[in-house]
């Protein structure tokens, strides 16, 4: 009931702020709010490998620079509607990290992590090595948000595209919670606890973390794709690894194994990184707030910024009932 | 761009202000989200509307933080002294003038984010100090979104201004990296070797660097026996100067900047390159002169721009900025903002505007005295016509000093309109 | 002839180049094999070495004096930041907190630089002993480059005797395989681990500093050094020692030859390496997998 009282809360406020927000803001905010959600995107697909199966991929840049490249080159080189070319490099993302799944998921722990890591660099490599097709350390740029199918030419704006964003962010975010409590979450849960225990109660847990790594780098080649209509460009930093660096931190700094949490630490990531950068009297200072404000976080919020508010609230409710009940099986872990 | 396309643009400022205004309170009475208005708050309140009078903002998205901050360090110092200078005697229009500094981290997505932050948060509708060339790349297709004009104080990839991706709101006051190139080939028209090899960082500017001095000497009859590029951020260079070496070339084309030319100069020093065959360099750099300490001395370079040049716009700029940082002398990037902004603040003066649109038509065609000579602005393309200068570094009782040995007239130094080759 | 010569200084490039990366290796690996983190500050880290010791040269003069203290001084910040920050965290066995702390740390020592030195690259100048070439078959070779393969030699044997014949090392093996057991027997784990970490970060630090009179001291330069240690661990395996001094080697030598025969390739190659290596053995060359 709770879980359930607290997820209706969190879409209304979502949606809420989603749909009146723009409007309220001037335009270069709305773009920051885009790619604030496109951040959340990004660090909430990488959750579905961390917070529910304990797969810590150190290299997620490569879906996200996939994503983006595929879509600004689809956008570039084909008369294709925006609206078809997103979720069309969002699948071609899945179908690439076929094989880097069937490669990365025969190890665990820091060797997945490293595989995936090679695997990203060699990404950005090839961006490099691939001028002509790439248009290497130049990038893509000039890309358009072409409008349609139907004529539909909305989304196009900053506000209309603003709302796309967040569209399929909730979609992606019902699909995810929805996949983490169905059965097939539940074996992911399991292998996250204990891979041997899934393992030997008949169940393929290889086959399992393949189908997580591929559907994490759809969503974030979603993100990708949606990120490169929005700047105009991409660039071959979207591959490097202190992409994957950030995208891991924003979903600690949220709360992992909870969707919710990433997307808040994506996007509280981009606003304290972009506002502390811009306030006159720190200008100079502001890296250095900024990473000591990782440091309070992890001393201070073990369970992230998500499960701070998680804990606050359970305070509260000790309040009122005398004892702390187990948590409830909804998203968080 | 429904929302924001404004019908005058002029006043673009002004009327998406409006726009907005009138929206917000219909949604606010419909949609009722208190939340979200405290999120808002903070940064509604620092907006500013641009406004034809007080001060004229310019915005500098240039780099503080991170790999590049020396270069933008130095945007920023000589613009400070500028804003001192100008104001100081009156201002331009009448009204003072004020820099607004934004931190790119030299990322061409924080550009991006951080230039249209500029434009719509601080109402910047000039901007300079950019940078590296992605982050140009990045912003130029956005200008027109945004009725902001941009003048390059240091982006030197040739193809900015060809068809390929100039935009009617960016001008380049500065030597390109062709123009640097081919100052350097002529010079070379008098040295009795033939061939030579290139070595250029593996990026936009490298690989015109590279590619306009492959084209300029092979038009003296001279080739290339090999040109060596390197990865972005390289460090050790012993392989590539071994190779250089084993080359048989009689002379080397340095193509390299900022941490790179530094790490490749120190370690061909050591394994005694300079000693086999002369270097030339597309840009001879303070910083690098500094870090080369004794073996600077002989190197020989174009130069985007020379504190030593003998003009009484450059000793008097010279004299400013020593007085303003004692024991410090202007790098090229010093006296290519300095003349980028000589140049946007001519521009202003002719059209009697600071209105993006007004300032585009008024700096086609703009002549202008500038610490470097006469330089103008071409119409067709939006290069800043320079003089190409070649420079070697010397010994001298202070240090190494560059010691200019040709100035080229700006029309041979100059690409044909549009392009990245010469006539 | 000529190409023997060829041979030989290809070699000796690649094996100075290791000796740089040697030491940051280590430091990562030993960091990793007592305390299972991932040290994402060992860049900072290795940037704060170079800093420190061109002050040092500035302010003595003395190159072997730097070459000593810096790592020294960067040792007992690192010791600082492990008995006051890292150390809060160990009970959660949390990977994630580790690396977003050491992330955290990263961007502070990074910031905390360019506040002290300024945005102005600095430089070194070598002793004179250590300065000009040698001739090795009509190939002129730096003298500081012989200098670093030589420490770099030396170095690893010192370390690997450390770790193999002494007490103290015997205890750091000890604690990298069973710390509960170690704890057990009445030996305080914390002073292993605090050492474990300040022994990494001056090996870093001092990796940085021999690193200086080839690149100088700049803001940038932990950022793609980093990532070639990162390499070199993971091919190594990750905790291994010797597995590093391998690892180092191996990146040394594609680097070198690589990038002169397959130029284009110059960037892929390292990856394509830890590639190969990890297919065919997950865990690295000496790793046991996790």
């Amino acid at each position: 009931m709770r879980a359930r009282g607290l997820f209706i809360l969190v879409i209304a406020a979502a949606a809420a702020a989603g749909f009146g927000m723009p409007h309220l803001l001037p335009g270069y905010l709305v773009n920051i709010l885009t790619e604030a959600l496109i951040f959340g995107l990004f660090a909430m697909s990488l959750d579905l490998m961390i917070g529910y199966t304990r797969l810590e991929s150190f290299g997620h840049a490569a879906a996200y620079g996939l994503g983006a490249y595929a879509s600004a080159l689809l956008l570039l080189s084909f008369d294709i509607p925006m609206l078809i070319v997103i979720p069309m490099a969002a699948i071609i993302t899945g179908v690439v990290a076929m094989p880097i799944a069937w490669v990365c998921t025969r190890s665990t722990g820091i060797s997945f992590a490293m595989l995936t890591l090679a695997f990203a660099q060699l990404f950005y490599a090839s961006v490099y090595q691939f001028k002509d097709f790439s248009g290497g350390s130049d990038g893509i740029a000039g890309i358009a948000r072409r409008a349609g199918p139907f004529g539909i030419d909305f989304f196009q704006t900053k506000i209309g595209y603003f709302y796309l964003v967040l569209i399929i962010l909730i979609l992606s975010f019902l699909f995810c919670r929805s996949l983490v409590a169905s059965p097939f979450g539940q074996v992911l849960a399991g292998i996250r606890e204990n891979e041997v225990k899934t393992r030997t109660l008949g169940y393929n847990t290889r086959a399992y973390r393949m189908v997580i790594v591929v559907l994490a780098y759809a969503f974030g080649g979603l993100a990708g794709a949606l990120y490169a209509p929005l700047a105009g460009f991409a660039s071959p930093e979207l591959f490097f690894w202190r992409m994957s660096g950030m995208v891991l931190i924003m979903v600690i700094i949220g709360g992992r194994g909870t969707l919710v949490g990433p997307i808040l630490g994506g996007a509280v990531f981009l606003f304290l990184e972009h506002e502390l950068s811009a306030l006159p009297m720190v200008r100079e200072l502001w890296p250095l707030i900024f990473g000591s404000i990782f440091i309070a976080v992890i001393l201070f919020a073990p369970q992230g910024l998500w499960g701070l508010f998680r804990s606050w609230r359970e305070k509260r409710r000790i309040g009122v009932v005398s004892k702390p009940q187990s948590d409830a099986p909804h998203a968080a872990s | 761009m429904k929302n924001d396309k404004p019908t005058a643009k002029v006043e673009s400022g002004k009327k998406i202000d409006r726009v907005f205004r009138t929206v917000t309170r219909r949604k606010v009475l419909s949609g009722g989200i208190a939340a979200t208005a405290v999120l808002a708050a903070p940064a509604f309140l620092h907006k500013t509307a641009k406004a034809a009078t007080g001060p004229i903002k310019i915005g500098l998205p240039t780099v503080v933080t991170g790999g590049y901050a020396e270069l933008g360090s130095h945007v920023i110092r000589t613009s400070k002294l500028v804003e001192s200078m100008v104001n100081g005697s009156g201002g331009i229009l009448g009204r003072q003038i004020e820099f607004v500094v934004a931190d790119t981290q030299g990322n061409p997505a924080a550009a991006v984010r951080k230039t249209q932050e500029l434009v719509e948060r601080h109402g910047c509708h000039l901007i300079t100090g950019v940078v590296v060339s992605s982050e140009a790349r990045a912003i130029m297709p956005k200008l027109k979104e945004w009725d902001t004009l941009f003048v390059s104080h240091g982006n030197g990839d040739g193809r900015l201004t060809t068809p390929q991706f100039l935009v009617p709101n960016f001008f380049r006051a500065n030597v390109s990296a062709p123009m640097g190139a081919r100052a350097l080939a002529l010079y070379l028209k008098d040295d009795p070797a033939k061939e030579y090899i290139a070595i250029g960082s593996d990026y936009a500017w490298g690989q015109s660097s590279v590619k306009a001095f492959d084209e300029q000497i092979s038009i003296l009859g001279k080739k290339l026996v090999d040109k060596v590029m390197t990865p972005v951020g390289n460090k050790d260079y012993a392989t590539y100067i071994t190779k250089v070496m084993r080359s048989g070339a009689k002379g080397c084309y340095v193509a390299l900047q900022g941490d790179e030319a530094r790490a490749f100069y120190t370690q061909a020093t050591q394994y005694g390159l300079a000693e086999k065959m002369p270097l030339y360099t597309e840009i001879v750099s303070q910083s690098n002169i500094k870090a080369l300490g004794k073996s600077a001395a002989g190197l020989v370079g174009g130069s985007r721009y020379a504190y030593t040049q003998d003009t009484p716009q450059n000793k008097a700029f010279v004299q400013a900025f020593t007085k303003a940082h004692p024991g410090q002398l202007p790098d090229w990037t010093d006296g290519e903002i300095y003349q980028a902004l000589a140049v946007l603040f001519a521009g202003m003066k002719k059209a009697n505007s600071a209105e993006p649109d007004a300032l585009v038509e008024a700096l086609e065609d703009l002549e202008v005295t500038s610490i470097k000579g006469a330089i103008k602005i071409r119409k067709c393309d939006h290069q800043g016509m320079n003089p190409g200068i070649v420079v070697k570094v010397v010994d001298g009782p202070n240090g190494a000093v560059p010691e200019i040995v040709k100035i080229y007239s700006r029309e041979v130094a100059t690409p044909d309109c549009g392009k990245t080759t010469f006539s | 002839m000529d190409f023997l010569g060829f041979l030989i200084t290809q070699c000796l490039n690649a094996l100075s180049q290791a000796s740089v990366l040697l030491f940051l290796a280590c430091g990562l690996t030993l960091i990793f094999g007592i305390m299972r983190i991932i040290n994402f500050a060992h860049g900072a880290i290795f940037m704060l070495g170079a800093y420190v010791g061109h002050t040092i040269v500035v302010l003595t003069g003395q190159f072997w004096l730097a070459l000593i203290a810096a790592p020294l001084v960067v040792a007992g910040i690192g010791a600082l930041f492990e008995m006051f920050l890292l150390s809060r965290l160990y009970a959660r066995r949390d990977g994630g907190a580790y690396l977003m702390i050491t992330f955290g740390l990263a961007i502070v020592l990074s910031e905390a630089v360019r506040l002290i030195w300024g945005a102005q690259p600095k430089g070194i100048d070598l002793p004179e002993v250590l300065t000009g070439v040698v001739f090795l078959l009509d190939q002129p070779f730096p003298i500081y480059r012989l200098f670093l393969i030589g420490l770099g030699v030396s170095a690893s044997i010192a370390l690997w005797q450390f770790l193999e014949r002494t007490r103290t090392g015997l205890l750091i093996r000890a604690v990298s395989q069973n710390p509960e057991m170690v704890h057990a027997l009445g030996t305080d784990i914390r002073i292993v681990r605090t050492g474990v970490f300040a022994l990494g970060c001056g090996l870093a630090a001092f990796g940085g500093i021999l690193a200086t009179p080839l690149f100088g001291a700049y803001l940038a330069m932990g950022n793609n050094v980093v990532v070639d240690a990162f390499v070199i661990v993971i091919i190594g395996g990750m905790g291994s020692f010797l597995g590093s001094v391998i690892g180092s080697i191996m990146v040394g030598f594609v680097q070198v030859f690589g990038a002169y025969y397959f130029p284009s390739m110059a960037l892929s190659l390292l990856y394509l390496l830890m590639l190969t290596v990890l297919i065919v053995r997950p865990g690295g060359l000496l790793g046991k997998e996790e």
